[in-house]
């Protein structure tokens, strides 16, 4: 037995989505975004999460596993309440995203993929988020709350200090999003 | 028609374009409307006639894809991949964004062609304000009884379902798309089977990118000839170019495929700080570069792969590459995403970094790719940054001819045909970065040795 459940949110999106997909199907077709939200729900995706995604949608563990394991969106473990990515990717690179990630870094004082002590921030360089022109780039997600993440264009260090100001005092800086 | 003519990108900035309502009284619907009530086959002559080519990257004949369906077939799936990924391209993202009802139009028109009753837009999961847009967009067309069942009053019945990725550029690869979207990793399949025959949960699925599908409403109501009146030659219709890199106005451009990489760059205000360009990626990372004397040639699909102002691109001085059955590489038009690197660049770094997403990025299937990927990463990265030993240039090139051909899905080409496209028309800075490195060796000595 297992403490977690999916929460009524979940269940009614499974309700929903179910026909959509062919007999048989459903249950496996559906782990991707079932997995998702359950994230969402309990913040990271570990083996209790994989265990009650598995049971609910019929397919085995070991299944569920594969798929939180191949996809960058799912995370083993707690990131941070805000989780700031950077593009470092090649049109971002060109418009200077590594000296943009080493502010980041050296601001919040964590690596790549590191979350501040106060487990306020996760910082991770990302790949292409197919914003090339308008670099560079940064994606800031916040837990629990899917109407963000925004696209923040055009990074420069005052930007940058801006967002991270924000940050540290609770808040996503929207109005420099897009 | 004028020579400023927009066929998807007329709503770009207009923030009320999304709404159902304001497309359609600016004339949207209307061919979705008409095709519901059309014969499938007469759609379908109509974007043969068009010479539309897939926008993903592939540039196949859409209407030739489309009559790989078998004609028997009793189920058969539309899948829209929205999973735009491939550095340097944002042009999906804008249609997306901007104009979503004429994506939705566009399935309507090929889901009635194609004898659809399931279809499914595939969007990438970082795509959080898209996928918003997007479902809105659906759900308003619902409302209006645009989807769902007798649509349009007809007797024909189709259901739009997003699903969303969750961080993967090989989903952007069809078969790799067809995995995920059954719920599973995102793992390409040997092909044949096509997936116009045998796709999602073994149906014929056509698979089609988000500008190729939205052209569809055009080409319907002006007609597939009209459209290939547009083009040159095998390629009909106009094209979004999404530019980065160092010019003045990058952004996404809707152009005809006359135009060449040098009139590209003066429609975005030419080069930033006046300077000269070094190298130009005229289709996302996986293509091979062009030298700034080679952009005199159109960004289009044939142009790009034969005209002979384009360097054969080597494995090794003076060896042509084979891409099979005796055919070189020039380059590709790919996904349309434009990457200007001006004289200021350092040619290894870029190289480096687009390595250093293949080995991210590869799915690990295939071991030419899994460790071929990784080790072009890691020995372009020692060279890029002062670290190369005497035959690294030879290495790369080796690993990269290795990769090449050998594996089930296009992402080991994809991460070869660069690698070894930078070595021939860059070769010399490669060679001076290792002749410079840190840890130069006595000559003779390390050479292949990883």
């Amino acid at each position: 037995m297992t403490a977690k459940q999916l929460t009524p949110e979940i269940e009614a999106w499974i309700e929903q989505r179910w026909s959509r997909f062919p007999e048989g199907a459903a249950g496996k077709a559906l782990t991707l975004g079932v997995l998702y939200q359950a994230q969402e729900t309990f913040g990271h995706v570990d083996t209790e999460v994989i265990d009650v995604v598995a049971e609910r949608l019929g397919v085995t563990p070991a299944h569920v596993r594969g798929v939180a394991t191949f996809y960058t969106m799912i995370n083993a473990r707690d990131v941070g309440r805000y989780h700031l990515q950077v593009c470092t990717n090649i049109g971002c690179m060109l418009d200077g995203a590594y000296e943009m990630f080493d502010r980041c870094k050296a601001r919040l004082g964590v690596q790549n993929k590191g979350t501040t002590p106060d487990g306020n921030v996760t910082l991770s360089e990302v790949e292409c988020l197919a914003a090339c022109g308008y670099g560079p780039v940064a994606q800031i997600a916040e837990r629990g709350k899917p109407e963000i993440p925004l696209y923040f264009e055009h990074l420069d260090e005052k930007k940058i200090d801006a967002i991270l100001d924000a940050l540290e005092a609770g808040n996503v800086p929207t109005e420099l999003g897009r | 028609m004028g020579e400023n003519l927009k066929i998807i990108s007329q709503h770009f900035d207009d923030p009320q374009a999304r709404h159902l309502d304001h497309y359609e009284t600016h004339g949207g619907y209307r061919m979705a409307r008409q095709s519901s009530s059309m014969a499938p086959g007469d759609i379908h002559a109509e974007v043969k006639a068009s010479n539309l080519r897939g926008r993903g990257g592939a540039g196949f004949p859409t209407g030739v894809k489309w009559g790989f369906v078998p004609k028997d077939a009793e189920t058969v799936y539309l899948v829209v991949n929205a999973d735009e990924s491939e550095p340097g391209t944002f042009k999906d993202r804008h249609i997306l964004y901007w104009n979503p009802h004429m994506l939705l139009e566009g399935m309507i028109i090929a889901a009635r062609s194609l004898g659809v009753r399931n279809a499914y837009i595939y969007i990438r999961g970082e795509m959080q304000r898209e996928f918003c847009v997007l479902q809105d967009a659906v759900d308003q067309a619902y409302a209006k009884g645009y989807l769902g069942e007798g649509i349009f009053g007809s007797d024909f019945d189709l259901d739009i379902t997003i699903c969303r990725g969750l961080g993967a550029y090989i989903c952007g690869e069809e078969t790799a798309l067809l995995s995920s979207l059954e719920g599973g990793r995102g793992w390409p399949r040997l092909k044949p089977p096509f997936p116009a025959v045998k796709g999602l949960w073994g149906q014929p699925t056509i698979v089609n990118n988000v500008e190729t599908i939205a052209n569809l409403p055009w080409i319907l109501e002006h007609g597939g000839q009209a459209f290939a009146d547009l083009g040159v030659g095998r390629s009909g219709g106009l094209r979004l170019v999404s530019v980065c890199g160092h010019v003045n106005k990058p952004g996404v451009y809707e152009l005809p495929l006359t135009v060449t990489g040098n009139d590209l760059i003066e429609m975005c205000g030419g080069m930033r700080d006046g300077k000269a360009v070094k190298g130009v990626i005229p289709g996302g990372v996986s293509m091979p570069v062009l030298t700034a004397d080679e952009l005199d040639v159109p960004f289009e699909f044939d142009a790009l792969q034969n005209d002979e102002r384009i360097r054969e691109v080597e494995t090794s001085p003076g060896v042509k590459f084979d891409l099979g059955g005796g055919r070189t590489l020039r380059t590709m038009a790919g996904s349309g995403g434009v990457v200007v690197m001006d004289e200021t660049t350092d040619i290894t770094k870029a190289a480096w970094r687009i390595l250093h997403f293949f080995a991210d990025e590869s799915c690990g299937q295939c071991t030419p790719c899994r460790e071929g990927t990784g080790w072009l990463a890691s020995v372009a990265h020692r060279v890029a940054f002062g670290h190369g030993r005497a035959g690294d240039v030879e290495l790369m090139a080796s690993i990269a001819d290795g990769i090449a051909g050998n594996t089930i899905c296009a992402l080991g080409d994809a991460a070869a045909w660069p690698t070894l496209a930078f070595l021939t028309k860059f070769r010399g800075e490669f060679e001076d970065k290792v002749k410079n490195s840190h840890d130069a060796a006595p000559a003779g000595a390390a050479a292949g040795v990883l």
